[in-house]
């Protein structure tokens, strides 16, 4: 599972970082960025959850990554 | 489809007392529904995002022609791609991280202007904190004299008061005046402050040069929009903050308890009790939303405030639930317009909850409050909120 953010959507309500803090920081910019960048373990599945919910732009996504198949 | 009714007009819906009747009665007119007037609203976040993600088809810059400002009013009245060289200026310097430098200041005022109050036993939010603390907020930000906050304040509510009423009546002569006052107040900093820089918004504006450079017309704008847009707003926000602890006791204890709850508990408040719950924009081409035909040139409300309310989206639509303060409101707005001083507005309204409940962790509405809504207005806000609490002996 990866977390990732579209920045053609992203507008700089930052709430991303508010709500997940350990996935996502803010930038000089006020906007979010992800810090996590790999392959998440199941245990933030909660925290990628909500700045999905959280994000008004809806630009926040979770991909999950297939292992079957690397 | 067709709109339901004949004849609606937003200025008829119930909104004084209770703005959960008054954003019913709109959201149900229809998805995408013509006043009588002529000006189209959009009621559904669906048709909101539409809007937000299509800023050249929905102006913004044609949407405030008709305030008739002598100053462009950045970034709002600005469309793309101009609109994008100014965000980028402007963002960094509204960036939380920006305002964690200014948080001690901002904390130790609004500190002030509550132990001011604490020891009374009464107070009333609107006077006492809602119309003092965003100003000086602005004050303190664009680095001008505290001091000069009342005569500030006067100049603005003339303004504004102006322009919630008819926006095509000619203004009085007391508006004429206090916009002249406010100018030339603006002018005189923006001189003093080119030939000497402080630390301070406006200073770093005015640095800019080359291509980044702004105009003075462009450098009064901004600081005419952030005083149209960043004061009554933050104020109103206030208002409707300390409504809803005043009347939810076990909530109010909960933030006392635990004062992470109270960014949760501001968000949920945003979501329902929206300062600015409509945003204008003119339609440049004929377009359709949700099935719906806007002709070119049609003035467009998106509604916020239904958008934020729509039961589909929220389990609790019309009720205060910390669990849902997640849930990505757009009561800020949405698209490349998102309220610029948003990360600054939630820091403000933090402080006053945090502070207020430090020195007045219990407090009620005063016996015989009805607090309301100036309405019909562009802009919401209570007109008093009077509260009654233990003198607090610390103040």
């Amino acid at each position: 599972m990866r977390v990732v953010i579209d920045q053609d959507r992203c507008t700089g309500h930052g709430r991303c970082y508010v709500v997940a803090p350990a996935l996502f920081s803010d930038d000089e910019a006020g906007f979010g960025q992800v810090v996590e960048d790999g392959d998440l373990d199941e245990g933030h599945r909660a925290d990628a959850d909500r700045a999905v919910n959280a994000c008004p732009e809806q630009a926040v996504s979770i991909i999950i990554i297939n292992h079957q198949e690397e | 489809m067709a709109p339901m009714t004949q004849g609606f007009r937003l200025a008829d819906a119930p909104m004084a007392r209770d703005r959960t009747a008054g954003w019913r009665f709109v959201r149900d007119q229809g998805e995408a529904v013509q006043e009588v007037d002529g000006t189209w609203l959009l009621t559904s976040p669906e048709a909101v995002r539409f809007a937000h993600h299509h800023p050249e088809i929905f102006s913004s810059a044609k949407a405030f022609d008709s305030l008739g400002s002598p100053v462009p009013l950045i970034p709002l009245a600005v469309d793309p791609p101009d609109h994008k060289k100014f965000r980028r200026i402007l963002d960094p310097m509204l960036a939380p991280r920006v305002i964690n430098e200014m948080e001690d200041s901002l904390r130790a005022q609004v500190r002030t202007l509550v132990s001011n109050v604490a020891g009374s036993g009464t107070c009333d939010v609107v006077h006492d904190l809602g119309r003092l603390y965003p100003t000086q907020v602005f004050l303190t930000l664009f680095g001008l004299p505290l001091e000069d906050r009342d005569q500030f304040i006067e100049w603005v509510e003339a303004i504004v008061e102006n322009s919630n009423k008819d926006a095509t009546a000619e203004p009085a002569p007391e508006v004429i005046a206090a916009a002249m006052g406010l100018f030339s107040y603006l002018q005189g900093h923006v001189d003093e402050k080119r030939a000497h820089p402080a630390d301070d918004m406006l200073s770093r504006v005015l640095a800019l040069s080359g291509d980044d450079g702004w105009s003075n017309d462009e450098v009064l704008g901004l600081c005419f929009l952030f005083t149209l847009a960043g004061l009554d707003t933050v104020a109103a926000a206030i208002g409707f903050v300390m409504l809803h602890l005043a009347e939810h006791a076990e909530l109010r204890r909960q933030l006392v308890e635990d004062p992470s709850a109270v960014g949760p508990a501001i968000e949920e408040v945003l979501r329902l009790e929206l300062p600015a719950p409509t945003t204008p924009r003119v339609v440049m081409e004929d377009v359709e939303v949700c099935g719906t035909r806007l002709p070119a040139g049609a003035q467009v409300a998106l509604c916020l405030a239904t958008a934020n309310r729509e039961p589909g989206w929220f389990a609790q639509p019309d009720e205060i639930d910390l669990g849902q303060a997640d849930g990505g409101h757009l009561a800020f707005g949405g698209g490349i317009h998102r309220c610029l001083g948003s990360h600054l507005a939630r820091r403000e309204l933090r402080l006053v909850v945090e502070e207020f409940h430090k020195l007045i962790p219990e407090y009620e509405l005063a016996p015989g409050a009805e607090p309301q809504v100036a309405w019909p207005s562009g802009t919401l806000h209570l007109t008093s909120l009077p509260l009654v609490f233990p003198a607090a002996s610390r103040a």
